[in-house]
């Protein structure tokens, strides 16, 4: 187990009760326009709602991990890192147009920068697809994606890194490293 | 019946003369709206503290803190109020280092990027303006974790604000006392929203209405702005700026919020503008988010585009066409304080700078600028002759009148709803490369409506009919379209600016010419080769009735565009109108 998200998760948790009151309000939070999944109702009044803030502040599992140092390209990119979360309750959400009750999600992490704060989100892909829109850490250095869906996450997938229209392919950087999981996915069974 | 050859001379002499004297007359009666006030100005500060607000459905709660410049002593009043908020931009700082988180740690300070407009608030406040800018550093922080990136925050920020302003302005309050009482008209406020901070305005302006708030929303403006939702301003002036080498909102998305304005809603109020401003990047109307102008966070963005350093326009190489910074803050001050003392503070001296009938003012610092006018939907104000916005009016204008075209191809719609193609260029083209089609983050809607039309030969033509009822239009000041030179066509020598002639005819038969080229600029080949750019971007053609002569402006029976200066090109065109200042 690797915990990540140190800073945020000291303050979080502190955070998450407070926020839980409040939470039907803004359960649309996960969305984020995924491409891939979006959370199956913007609207619901679940209280429970797990939201992407929660998602980022929680423990994950690392299924894999590139190795590189060295900053690549426009973007600045080094590196990645793939992390299974277990959510505390099952979540619905949309993967590929279908309404799925999921009890994980998966955060890929390109590692590298420091990455600017821009008014254009950053969007990672993996190969030709736009996992979805990236948030920043606190010290500038990782942007991540949370998806639900496993199956998103190709073995030997090329990662990349872009800022604004998911459907722009032209300014992206490249990860020096393909996508490794070597086995070690879990998923959303 | 024709004009004599003679007569055409001295018609043409007259016109030229006309036409010189007119700018020139406009120019000398045109003051510039950004030069210093009779006014001195104190700035203040006040902080309530970092997390004292909670934007409902947001993850934190956040500062409200602002700056405040007003007109010192305040012996008038009340005063317009002007209200900006700045864009996503990191948070805090240590040294050099620039961090995102909220608050800040103990060993940072915050990033104060809502001072970094101080110098539009310092002129505006000295010409009798009190003007509040926000800072929104909490939002920033959390904005990508919430579906709307922060927008319904921002505008509850705003509304928040305000309300402090209230309190300040009925009974006094701390850190002020009761120096503001009486000194507030909340029947004329102004706001400004850069970058994410636009959208902010924007839906702010939605938000506003949607309480039924005594706040009076009287003039937007969006700056470099993201349009992630497609919020639209009616019924309120709406003027939108859009740096041509922005790097970050490198796709000037910004342009849908002067689009989907336009038809929206009728007998629409508002006035619309556009400021293209060539050779501008997206930061440097920030002073806090200029290189050398503060420690930590600041960039020239026009470096986030790959290659982008060798571009001819926005590089940075020798003969490059951008602005320094301080050229640059010189557009924000000249076009924000034209539209907010326009349309807040009544001084309508200022709308020839905001229609196109004036050149930029001094304080510009560049005349390499376009601007664009939508005219109130009102009979007195605006007549539109073809808003091509389907099908229908390739045939019929949305007069009644018949169109028609010879020797155009192609000659079809673009960009607008479904049949027409998403884009008006080829996928070959980036999106990011036309503003006015550019895909939104969280809206499916489509872009604006354009005819797509080229010519290979001289006399080509494209011809509006006015029928009747519609023909006198003596009292308009202007005919006038949005047009872009299709840089992708090869009909367009590279670098060369087109060319063609608008022709009116009255119901005698005669006809008065007058070449785009002598009254705008607006046909320029969109320069650059990487990246974002060039662009197609509609800029308005504002040509002045009084241009054409001749003719008789009370029965007039169709415009025609005549492409009758070179022998090919093509162009994008839209709202083609009779229009005259609000």
């Amino acid at each position: 187990m690797r915990l990540v998200y140190n800073d945020r998760r000291r303050r979080g948790w502190k955070n998450i009760l407070l926020t839980t009151s409040f939470l039907f309000l803004f359960s649309a939070c996960g969305s984020l326009a995924l491409a891939q999944d979006t959370p199956a109702n913007d609207t619901t009044t679940n209280q429970e709602e797990v939201t992407l803030s929660d998602i980022l502040k929680l423990e994950g599992r690392v299924l894999g991990e590139g190795t590189n140092t060295k900053t690549v390209g426009q973007h600045k990119v080094k590196s990645y890192r793939v992390e299974e979360v277990t959510l505390p309750r099952m979540k619905e959400v949309r993967i590929k147009g279908e309404t799925r009750s999921v009890g994980k999600a998966f955060r890929l992490t390109i590692k590298g920068g420091p990455f600017p704060v821009r008014a254009m989100p950053a969007v990672i892909w993996l190969d030709e697809t736009a996992i979805g829109y990236g948030i920043e850490n606190e010290d500038l250095n990782e942007i991540t994606v949370v998806t639900y869906d496993e199956s998103a996450l190709a073995e030997g997938a090329t990662i990349y890194l872009s800022y604004g229209d998911k459907k722009n392919k032209e300014d992206r950087t490249a990860l020096p490293e393909k996508l490794k999981l070597g086995g070690a996915k879990g998923g959303n069974q | 019946m024709k004009i004599s050859r003679i007569n055409h001379l001295i018609a043409l002499a007259f016109l030229m003369f006309l036409s010189l004297a007119g700018a020139t007359a406009t120019r000398a009666q045109t003051p510039d709206p950004g030069t210093t006030g009779p006014n001195l100005v104190t700035r203040e500060e006040y902080n309530f503290g970092n997390s004292v607000f909670r934007p409902v459905g947001f993850p934190i709660s956040v500062e409200v803190r602002a700056s405040v410049h007003y007109p010192t002593g305040l012996a008038n009043g009340p005063y317009p109020i002007i209200v900006f908020l700045h864009g996503r931009h990191a948070t805090c700082y240590r040294n050099s280092t620039a961090t995102l988180r909220w608050p800040c740690l103990n060993n940072e300070q915050p990033i104060p990027s809502f001072q970094g407009y101080d110098y539009i608030a310092q002129t505006l406040a000295s010409n009798g303006y009190i003007v509040v800018s926000i800072s929104a550093n909490g939002i920033n922080a959390y904005d990508n974790n919430v579906s709307d990136y922060g927008m319904q925050a921002r505008a509850e920020l705003i509304q928040h604000h305000l309300g402090r302003w209230s309190t300040f302005n009925t009974t006094g309050a701390a850190p002020f006392g009761t120096k503001f009482i009486g000194k507030i008209d909340f029947t004329k406020i102004g706001t400004m929203g850069h970058s994410r901070g636009g959208e902010g305005v924007v839906k702010h302006y939605n938000y506003n209405a949607s309480l039924g708030s005594t706040y009076t929303v009287k003039a937007v403006l969006p700056l470099a702005p993201v349009d992630f939702g497609r919020p639209v301003v009616n019924n309120a002036a709406l003027e939108v700026i859009l740096p041509y080498c922005d790097g970050d909102v490198s796709d000037n998305q910004g342009a849908h919020f002067y689009d989907d304005a336009r038809y929206n809603v009728a007998g629409d109020t508002g006035a619309k503008h556009t400021v293209q401003v060539m050779g501008a990047n997206h930061n440097y109307y920030n002073t806090v988010w200029t290189p050398g102008m503060f420690a930590a966070g600041t960039a020239d963005d026009w470096g986030y585009v790959t290659g982008g350093s060798v571009d001819g326009h926005c590089g940075t190489g020798a003969g490059n066409k951008r602005l320094t910074s301080a050229q640059q803050r010189g557009t924000g001050l000249a076009y924000l304080s034209a539209f907010m003392r326009a349309y807040v503070g009544g001084e309508t001296q200022f709308l020839p700078l905001l229609t196109g009938a004036a050149p930029p003012p001094a304080s510009a610092q560049t005349t390499n600028l376009h601007v664009s006018y939508h005219a109130p939907d009102a009979a007195a104000k605006r007549r539109d002759v073809n808003r091509l916005l389907d099908a229908t009016n390739l045939t019929t204008n949305t007069l009644g009148g018949a169109t028609t075209q010879s020797g155009l191809t192609p000659h079809d719609l673009c960009g607008g709803a479904s049949p027409q193609p998403q884009h008006c260029l080829p996928a070959t083209q980036s999106t990011a490369r036309q503003p006015h089609t550019v895909a939104s983050a969280l809206s499916t809607k489509r872009g604006a409506s354009q005819l797509r039309t080229g010519w290979g030969a001289f006399g080509s033509s494209y011809t509006n009919d006015l029928p009747l009822g519609s023909r006198d239009v003596s009292a308009f000041q202007a005919l006038q379209f949005r047009v872009s030179v299709n840089y992708n066509d090869l009909r367009n020598p590279s670098n060369t600016a087109q060319n063609f002639s608008v022709v009116l005819t009255d119901g005698t038969g005669a006809t008065s010419s007058v070449r785009v080229g002598d009254v705008s600029t607006a046909l320029f080949f969109p320069p650059g080769t990487v990246g974002p750019v060039p662009k197609v971007f509609l800029n308005t053609v504002r040509v002045p009735l009084t241009s054409f002569t001749g003719i008789n402006l009370s029965d007039i029976r169709s415009v025609k565009f005549s492409f009758d200066q070179t022998g090919q090109g093509a162009l994008l065109v839209t709202d083609l109108a009779f229009a005259s200042a609000p």
